[in-house]
């Protein structure tokens, strides 16, 4: 008898089918994948399953007697925890606090949390999960907030475990414990449902595996049953065309320097975002950046393109101090900014696709004369590019807003890569796309590096890192703490050590 | 007692106390609903509101207990409509607030002008007393200010202590911070978001009543149009001031009721200057500590952010 299951399940938001008729059967004791891609419905179907959003059809059995479940209150009664992409935790409150948050302890209203403390730091001990129930919630790393997660659901005696896309985050040596942790769980006989869209991860973890594709499941099996192409083909629909970086390439490490930042400090409220950061970039390489979110990247990114000025610090491009240049200056000058968050430092969401392209250049011929904007130039522009980026738009008068991730990155790869420039600073350029418009990045990222360009790459995925990069250079809170080569045999776990700032 | 400087400042130090009680009181209720999530602007409203239900309550029955209970009524008729507004109707709250004053300012004038008529003199209801506490009231200077006064004010203080344990010292505060500091937390860990807004904003609206109450039923003994007077966006500075903690609301209240207490007590010296540059003396010492005090305050994270769960 199963433990769960959820059977012919819609859900649509809109006219958007996110879940159409999916089965899914968790058995006890199993760690369950659910792969699928960005969009296929994985996180939908859970939120489902823990009572965030309700079913437009479909039935949910447990123990097979049929359920309910309108709200994340009767999720936890009957047992399931939810530990989400981004983690349910209140930045100002304690670990502890957090962690009863909802239930009902002994005391109540007045809980003891002495004894809560307790509880929580036997249960923390039992799993190897290190925890200081007192620390507030703000001050911790993602890292440790994801143990906060998990013993906040060892806390509620979950049987029913789901993390969505819980490696997201953390370095590889936390990835490991946390695969370690799992494996604990599932022989004290708990069952698991782990969200991803990482093959490897499903191959390592996993008892087995459902793939959902375009809302719909597309199979599920043991995963002995299953390779590694088999699974892919299954979760994207087709066949992969990968891009592959020349390393027979000649690069051009004996140049002068593109880009070269001299210890570059920057301040934040009460710490340092940036301590004398030293890096150099030449033509035709991409350094690769590794690190935990929220180490400086973004910043970095933002310093060397000019939108934030660093307080101490020399930025030199092409040997030529830009430290004061704004960014339209830079820009004109060859630098491409790619920046991490699309929506909100990469388009103008409700302006058309044509206007978006030439941001930019707006105020140029041809696209402007005498302050006067050339709309036919710019919408041959925009035709233009649509076929030459595959752009899938119903028109160029289509407001970027109802775009996808990926065409929408592509607005901005094309805009930013109009110049030929000769630096392009790429932030996380392909975070949330789906594999088929990662791979077009990926191989667009590697020609504009063969044309000459230098690229800095700052990705959290460290194997796109070592995919494309030529130098991997590890950043940890506001420094560079490694700088590697990057070949065939990289060592991952030094990377790894780096990005935690031990070695 | 009453000579020198020392009774001046006695006297002041009891008006200040006075002038702040409405204030603290329009204050904490508001800081349950800031800290739960809802902003709500129609604070004066509320106390408008409060203060009229009090007064009709009061006069026809000249019960003062009824008179407070009209007030919670007139409060809460107010703040339940913001929060329907909020919670349900996913409105913008500072609209929804700027409204709902106009509404309460129309509506108490009307039923005002309904009742009495245009009079000259003004109709009066019964208002409480000073009780002195043995001992603590003969206390120099603070013992008049804090222990020689009317039973609204010591309720206060006991309200501000209440309102300190249940916000830090108790597990609904821990919810209610919960709520809106991080909804999506809070509902995902079961809490209800809208049952625990819809609780502060009843709770505004008693306290806010109350506050209003106070203007009625123990400072004027009458009520006229618009007799709050600004004094609810007062009370939405002093929450700010106050750090949206019920002690800080107390001190904010008290440090704007001293500068209003002595722009009374100025105007009455005869210095030939205009009383408006008097009466902006509360509103000059208020924008100046918001000054200084920037940088140091901390919003709750969703603070005016409508939460629907169903959304992607």
């Amino acid at each position: 008898m199963p433990l769960l299951c959820m059977k012919q399940v819609c859900k649509s938001f809109g006219k958007v089918q996110a879940n159409q008729k999916v089965n899914l059967t968790v058995e006890r004791g199993e760690i369950h994948a659910l792969l699928g891609e960005n969009g296929a419905g994985k996180t939908t179907l859970m939120n489902i399953l823990y009572g965030i959003y309700q079913p437009d059809s479909g039935s949910i059995l447990m123990d097979d007697q049929p359920v309910s479940i309108s709200s994340p209150g009767e999720a936890i009664s009957l047992k399931i925890g939810m530990v989400h992409q981004h983690f349910m935790l209140v930045p100002t409150l304690s670990v502890s606090q957090n962690i009863t948050l909802g239930i009902k302890e002994r005391g109540y209203p007045f809980t003891d949390r002495k004894e809560v403390d307790r509880k929580i730091t036997r249960v923390s001990r039992e799993y190897g999960l290190d925890i200081d129930p007192t620390a507030i919630i703000e001050d911790l790393s993602v890292g440790v907030l994801q143990r906060v997660e998990i013993i906040k659901l060892l806390y509620h005696q979950a049987e029913l475990l789901i993390l969505d896309e819980p490696t997201a985050v953390l370095t590889p040596q936390e990835t490991e414990n946390l695969f370690a942790v799992l494996k604990r769980l599932k022989e004290d006989g708990r069952s698991i449902i782990i969200i991803t869209h990482r093959i490897a991860e499903v191959q390592s973890i996993a008892d087995r595996v459902t793939v959902l594709r375009d809302g719909a499941r597309v199979g599920c099996d043991n995963i002995g049953n299953v390779g590694e192409a088999r699974l892919s083909e299954m979760m994207i629909g087709r066949q992969l065309d990968t891009a592959v970086r020349e390393t027979s390439h000649q690069n051009r490490l004996n140049e002068a320097a593109v880009l070269s930042l001299e210890n570059v400090s920057l301040n934040g409220r009460n710490v340092n975002i940036l301590s004398k950061l030293t890096l150099e970039l030449k033509p035709g390489e991409i350094l690769g950046l590794a690190g935990v979110d929220g180490n400086g990247q973004k910043e970095l990114a933002e310093v060397i393109v000019g939108i934030r000025r660093p307080d101490s610090g020399k930025v030199l491009f092409e040997g030529n101090d830009v430290t004061i240049l704004g960014v339209r200056k830079r820009k004109r000058i060859g630098m491409a900014y790619v920046p991490d968050d699309r929506h909100h430092d990469g388009l103008i969401l409700d302006m058309d696709l044509s206007s978006n392209l030439i941001l930019n250049a707006h105020d140029q011929p041809p696209f402007a004369r005498f302050h006067f904007l050339n709309d036919q130039v710019r919408r041959r522009h925009a035709e233009q590019t649509i076929t030459d980026y595959q752009v899938k738009t119903p028109g160029v008068g289509t407001l970027v807003r109802y775009l996808s991730g990926g065409n929408q990155q592509k607005i901005i790869l094309a805009r930013e890569l109009d110049g030929i420039p000769k630096l392009i600073v790429a932030s996380q350029p392909t975070r949330g796309l789906d594999i088929g418009a990662e791979e077009f990045v990926n191989k667009l990222l590697l020609a504009q590096r063969d044309r000459g360009a230098g690229i800095l790459l700052i990705s959290a995925d460290l194997d796109q890192l070592i995919k494309l990069s030529d130098r991997i250079a590890v950043i940890f809170d506001g420094r560079i703490t490694g700088l590697l080569n990057n070949h065939a045999g990289i060592d991952l776990a030094e990377i790894g050590l780096k990005m935690a700032g031990v070695a | 007692m009453d000579t020198g400087l020392i009774g001046i400042l006695t006297a002041l130090l009891a008006a200040s106390v006075r002038m702040a009680t409405p204030l603290t009181l329009a204050g904490l209720g508001e800081t349950f609903s800031e800290k739960s999530g809802i902003l709500n602007i129609g604070l004066e409203g509320i106390m408008l509101s409060g203060a009229f239900f009090s007064f009709i309550f009061a006069y026809y029955s000249q019960s003062i207990l009824l008179g407070l209970l009209g007030g919670c009524l007139g409060g809460v008729f107010i703040s339940m409509i913001h929060g329907y507004l909020s919670v349900r109707l996913n409105v913008d709250q500072t609209i929804a607030g700027l409204a709902l004053n106009f509404l309460a300012l129309g509506l108490t004038s009307f039923f005002f002008l309904m009742a009495f008529g245009r009079t000259t003199d003004l109709p009066e209801c019964p208002v409480v007393h000073q009780i002195a506490i043995p001992l603590l009231s003969d206390i120099p200077i603070i013992g008049p200010a804090f222990f020689n006064q009317d039973p609204f004010i010591y309720l206060t203080f006991l309200l501000v202590a209440l309102c300190y344990v249940v916000l830090h010292r108790t597990e609904w505060g821990i919810n209610i911070q919960a709520t809106g500091e991080h909804p999506r937390a809070a509902d995902a860990a079961g809490i209800s978001v809208s049952g625990t807004r819809y609780r502060a904003a009843l709770l505004n609206g008693v306290f806010g009543g109350l506050g209003g109450s106070y203007l009625t039923l123990a400072l004027l003994g009458f009520f006229m149009e618009n007799i709050t007077s600004g004094k609810g966006y007062i009370a939405l500075v002093v929450v700010i001031l106050g750090r949206r903690h019920p002690v800080g609301v107390l001190m904010a209240a008290i440090l704007v009721g001293a500068a209003e207490a002595l722009q009374f007590r100025m105007q009455t010296m005869g210095f030939g200057i205009p009383s408006q540059v008097f009466n902006m003396f509360p509103y000059v010492i208020t924008v100046l500590v918001l000054l200084f005090s920037i940088g140091k305050n901390r919003t709750p994270a969703a603070l005016g952010e409508p939460y629907i769960r169903n959304n992607r």
